[in-house]
């Protein structure tokens, strides 16, 4: 590829980072026909406020082989429960073998959440008249379940849920309810907290066993997920509080405001530095710079698409200002030989091309250092969410500012040094006694 | 320049600048924020009476409760409540709601259990010797190639030094600062700490591969190859610090009040961080060798 090629992809590059990284995107979008294009950098609970929330679970009483199927379960109860409030974002995740984290965004009544993640799973059967569409509640619940299991139906193959009520009174109750739905034509309608899962339906013939089959649409992933939740019932295994942090609103928007305030300034006096002192190189550096902060807030922006999606906290705001001293770092190194190399003699073009390829092992080995530091916090830091966003937004950094450096520096100085002013030394910071011949 | 031959002026400093620091933290240790040993951090709005505050929360039952201003209007609480986890929630509440009545309110909280920080503690000490350990082996790897005299695990150890060097360095001054302004380290502190260990090496690397590759091309001594590499690479080290302090000074000053000491962390830490790959590292190299080469001489 020739330089001017690289430029040219450089350019493309730039003006699509650019756009997307741009605040305002989706109205710049809009304007050349995206419609419905909202990228947004994802914000931890410190930025955005709202409450985090991690329960130990007690699985003294469960047995070694139930209890990664015990966990799964109650992360599914707990997630249904969270949602059910209706706030967005909501995230519910294992941790370790035993801890379950609850991140609810914009909930600072810490003692609400608890009540509703402490509930017992609700399931409800309803008696529906058809002509009036009034519901009643057939008194029989959850509670009343002895057990659900996911299952096929023989005659259609359709994945359903089986229930076997409780000897004795459950079933007793369950049967006169299916006995009296049958005769007045009425439905049966099931609800698991608050969602139809099946019915309304009419009941062919009463049931006096104690066994319903729900056959809802679903598919068996869903009947499984329903048969979990239905025997979970209560949650399954105790869990108690045992970590908790809320932020206010204000005090996450004004930590924002801050630490924005600070990396603008940051980069402003990183930038005014490396123009004054590596002149026309500073420039490049510069430019590099901009491009890796633009390029870097995409790939934040485009995360929230993958699983793999960036959450930004204030110490990934730390890790992002400390990577653009890494970035430059890099800038300087290459600078710096190339200097040598001018003063040595060598031309322009040579002192170029000599600058990279001496500062590439500094860079390559110093950045991989960085990087398995990162790599140990993230994974030594599943505790500690504060430790796992630095560690992803520096490594993330390191990454990105490598590419920068040797890609995008290297092409602007070879594109630079084919013009006439490029070939100034006077631009690089050198003394005329030292100008190559 | 002659820094290599001023080694010993360089040791000097560094003990004398460390050795308070390490101490403290001997005699004093570090002072531990809730993270470590677990309670109750709670951040309120509106200038209180401590006094009266204090009071209020031991009215309730919490223990080792202190009172310290934040930034601006805002005080600091912490406090361990000594009862179950599960009705410490609704204590919280009670607390929040008496400190309502004299017109003050929560901006933030956070409460962590025992065996939770138990967690946290292991995993920082845990992640700090993983790190340490994966940076010697990574180093000795990267100059398995270097030229005699110098073996590739010289390169490694020495590296360990000056890393130690830094830690202990922050670890000092976080000390120092615990017993007289009691400020607390928490989980951001290891990440600090982490991170200076990484920045410092960094910085080591680059010296060091200038002293590889002048290996390779001078026919001097092993004294006069270190000492040209670190004058070589001089401006580069001292340039790429000033843009780190610059970007980290930023943070410290206009950045969030929540991150201001884990900024300060890193700035003592990568300021330590240059020092020690200019002045320790590489003139650790040289010493190192000549003692072999000491005890080469002296055997029969």
């Amino acid at each position: 590829m020739t330089t001017k090629t690289k430029l040219i992809l450089i350019g493309i590059l730039t003006l699509i980072v650019a756009v997307l990284a741009y605040p305002k995107e989706d109205s710049l979008l809009h304007k050349i026909g995206f419609k419905h294009s909202h990228l947004q950098v994802r914000e931890g609970l410190d930025l955005q406020g709202g409450a985090h929330l991690v329960y130990q679970a007690d699985l003294t009483q469960t047995k070694a082989s139930d209890q990664a199927a015990a966990m799964a379960s109650l992360k599914d109860v707990i997630t249904k429960r969270v949602n059910s409030v209706g706030t967005s974002e909501t995230n519910v995740q294992q941790l370790g073998s035993d801890k379950i984290i609850v991140e609810l965004p914009g909930v600072t009544d810490v003692t609400a959440a608890e009540n509703l993640i402490g509930q017992t799973a609700n399931l409800v059967f309803l008696e529906i008249d058809p002509k009036t569409q009034g519901a009643s509640d057939t008194g029989i619940s959850g509670k009343d379940v002895q057990k659900a299991t996911a299952d096929f139906d023989p005659q259609s193959g359709q994945p359903i849920v089986t229930l076997q009520m409780k000897s004795g009174d459950s079933t007793k109750r369950f049967g006169q309810v299916t006995t009296r739905i049958n005769q007045t034509g009425t439905q049966l309608l099931t609800l698991l907290d608050q969602d139809p899962i099946f019915g309304p339906a009419t009941v062919s013939s009463p049931i006096t066993d104690g066994k319903a089959q729900l056959s809802g649409n679903f598919d068996v992933k869903t009947a499984k997920r329903i048969a979990q939740l239905i025997n979970a019932g209560a949650l399954p295994v105790p869990i108690h509080p045992v970590q908790q942090q809320t932020v206010g609103p204000t005090l996450g928007r004004e930590s924002v405001r801050h630490s924005l305030v600070a990396g603008v300034i940051g980069l402003g006096v990183v930038a005014l530095f490396m123009i004054m002192y590596y002149r026309l190189a500073g420039v490049v550096a510069v430019a590099a710079l901009g491009i890796y902060t633009a390029l870097t807030l995409t790939i934040y922006k485009l995360s929230a698409f993958t699983p793999y999606g960036i959450v930004l906290t204030l110490a990934g705001i730390a890790g992002f200002i400390l990577s653009i001293g890494m970035a430059v770092d890099a800038n300087i190194l290459i600078f710096e030989r190339m200097k040598e190399e001018l003063r040595a003699g060598k031309s322009f073009v040579a002192a170029v091309e000599a600058g990279f390829d001496r500062a590439w092992p500094s860079i390559r080995d110093s950045n991989v250092s960085t990087l398995i530091t990162c790599v140990i916090l993230y994974s030594f830091s599943s505790s500690i969410p504060i430790i796992r966003g630095f560690a992803v937004t520096l490594g993330l950094g390191v990454v990105i500012s490598m590419f920068t450096a040797v890609v995008v520096s290297r092409t602007f100085l070879r594109g630079i040094i084919m013009t006439k002013v490029g070939k100034n030394p006077k631009l690089y910071g050198l003394k005329l006694e030292e100008s190559p011949k | 320049m002659n820094i290599i031959g001023r080694r010993r002026i360089w040791y000097s400093i560094s003990l004398a600048v460390i050795l308070p620091g390490l101490i403290s933290l001997v005699v004093f240790h570090l002072k531990l924020g809730i993270d470590f040993k677990g309670g109750s951090l709670l951040e309120i709005q509106g200038g209180g009476n401590a006094s009266a505050i204090t009071a209020q929360a031991k009215t309730l039952g919490f223990q080792d409760v202190t009172v310290t201003s934040g930034s601006g209007e805002h005080l600091l609480i912490r406090y361990r409540d000594p009862g179950s986890p599960d009705q410490a929630e609704a204590r919280h509440k009670e607390f929040k709601a008496a400190l309502a009545t004299t017109g003050l309110s929560e901006i933030s909280y956070s409460t962590i259990g025992s065996s939770v920080s138990r967690d946290i503690t292991r995993n920082a000490l845990l992640a700090i010797a993983a790190a340490s350990f994966a940076i010697v082996c990574y180093v000795a790897f990267a100059f398995r190639n270097a030229p005699p005299p110098v073996s590739p695990w010289s390169f490694g150890v020495t590296a360990i030094i000056a890393l130690l060097h830094d830690a202990f360095f922050v670890l000092g001054v976080f000390s120092l600062l615990g017993h007289f302004f009691g400020i607390e380290v928490d989980a951001l502190f290891v990440t600090a700490v982490l991170t200076v260990i990484g920045f410092s090496v960094h910085d080591t690397i680059v010296v060091f591969d200038r002293i590889r590759e002048n290996l390779r091309r001078e026919r001097a001594s092993f004294e006069t190859v270190v000492n040209d590499s670190i004058l070589e690479t001089f401006a580069r080290s001292i340039n790429t610090s000033l843009t780190v302090l610059l970007t980290l000074l930023a943070l410290f000053l206009f950045g969030g009040e929540s991150i201001r000491y884990f900024v300060l962390a890193l700035l003592v830490g990568v300021a330590s961080g240059t020092y020690s790959s200019i002045f320790n590292a590489s003139p650790l190299l040289v010493s190192w060798h000549n003692y072999k080469l000491k005890r080469a001489k002296a055997r029969p």
